[in-house]
């Protein structure tokens, strides 16, 4: 249904020129190539989730025995983070970002996404051009958009001002971020309700400051990757190797790369959920004083 | 404030590469090296504990890195 302007919009003359890295090439307006990417990836995430599901037996087939060890394993380090009285609810939101985080971060990796695109033409090779650089890729890992990390982050942060105020109430969120601690009283509780005062406005600001590191953390690990495996693959090229020798560059040097890449991958999901699960504790421990 | 201002500077001295990527990375050097000995320690003192120290250092580490990820997006924007 997409795809005619899609394809029209790649095939015209003057391809869409990016305005900067972030910004990413625009088919429809909306459906930029890192949405094109998240699409898929939601498609490919959700088509796997319903085969595995779809016939649930007591011994299970090996697709859903790995899920199961997914969601198990997520749902025992969560609930030892977040809680018990919270896992219900967060369960969903923090699993999710996991799975889909994990994916966004591995399908960069794939032949293709990030070398396949538009630029500006080289030298000429018979009929053809070629194409030193891709300077607006087709298809973009979707976590390197700055847009779709920040959006992650933002979500968790309202979900987080719902969860938290609906668990420990307005009176007790305040006196958790504002409140006098250390039990003192008479001319010192006054003294120390302004220093308290100070100390919740940091708070605040430190609060504020989340959704800025947990977005630009993403983001910028995967960003970069893309990119240190771009210049590796390129390497050859760029140094004006040989040609023989800057293929064999060109496949050989970025393997420790891909290492690392899937490593990070994988890392930078599990922090940016075990961040999450951790501001959740952070402000709806309510068992402390309980257990004293 | 200039946010060239420490590029420029560096520039006339002669520093052609990034100055808040080389801090940012010092940084994070320090703290990724300090939580490694730090968990070679702990593994030594009780080698049970292996599987727990990874995971810990590893997220530890993870979270220093972002420092200098951050000051790496800076280099690539050119200062």
């Amino acid at each position: 249904m997409f795809l005619h302007p899609i394809l029209a919009a790649g095939l015209t003359l003057h391809a869409p020129r990016l305005i900067d890295v972030d910004a990413g090439m625009t088919f429809t307006g909306w459906l930029t190539n890192s949405i094109l990417v998240s699409i898929f990836i939601s498609g490919f995430v959700i088509w796997l989730c319903r085969s595995a599901t779809s016939r649930m037996l007591i011994v299970p087939s090996p697709l859903q025995n790995a899920f199961e060890l997914v969601v198990e394993e997520l749902y025992d380090m969560l609930e030892s983070v977040v809680g018990r009285h919270m896992i219900a609810r967060t369960f969903s939101l923090l699993a999710t970002f996991f799975i889909f985080i994990l994916a966004a971060n591995w399908f960069g990796l794939l032949p293709g996404v990030g070398s396949i695109g538009w630029g500006e033409p080289g030298e000429k090779l018979g009929a053809f051009h070629s194409l030193p650089h891709v300077a607006t890729p087709l298809l973009r890992p979707t976590t390197a958009d700055l847009n779709m990390t920040l959006a992650m982050a933002l979500v968790f942060m309202c979900f987080w001002l719902y969860w938290t105020l609906t668990e420990v109430g307005l009176k007790n969120f305040l006196v958790h971020l504002f409140g006098v601690k250390g039990g003192a009283t008479g001319v010192m509780a006054v003294f120390l309700f302004f220093i308290f005062l100070f100390v919740g406005a940091m708070e605040v600001i430190s609060i504020l400051i989340r959704p800025v590191s947990l977005s630009l953390r993403l983001y910028g690990n995967v960003y970069a990757g893309e990119n240190l495996l771009s210049s590796m693959i390129t390497l050859g090229n760029d140094l004006h190797l040989p040609r023989w020798l800057s293929y064999i560059a060109s496949v050989t040097l970025p393997v420790p790369f891909y290492f690392l890449e899937l490593l990070v991958g994988i890392l930078q999901a599990f922090v940016f959920t075990l961040l999450c699960a951790v501001y959740l504790q952070l402000s709806t421990t309510h068992d402390e004083d309980e257990e004293h | 404030m200039n946010p060239y201002l420490i590029a420029e500077a560096a520039a006339a001295a002669g520093v052609t590469g990034s100055f808040t990527l080389g801090m940012a990375g010092a940084g994070a050097g320090i703290g990724i090296g300090l939580i490694g000995a730090k968990a070679a320690e702990a593994v030594g003192r009780n080698p049970g504990a292996f599987g727990k120290v990874l995971t810990l250092s590893m997220i530890a580490m993870a979270l220093a890195e972002s420092i200098a990820i951050y000051a790496l997006i800076r280099a690539f924007q050119g200062f």
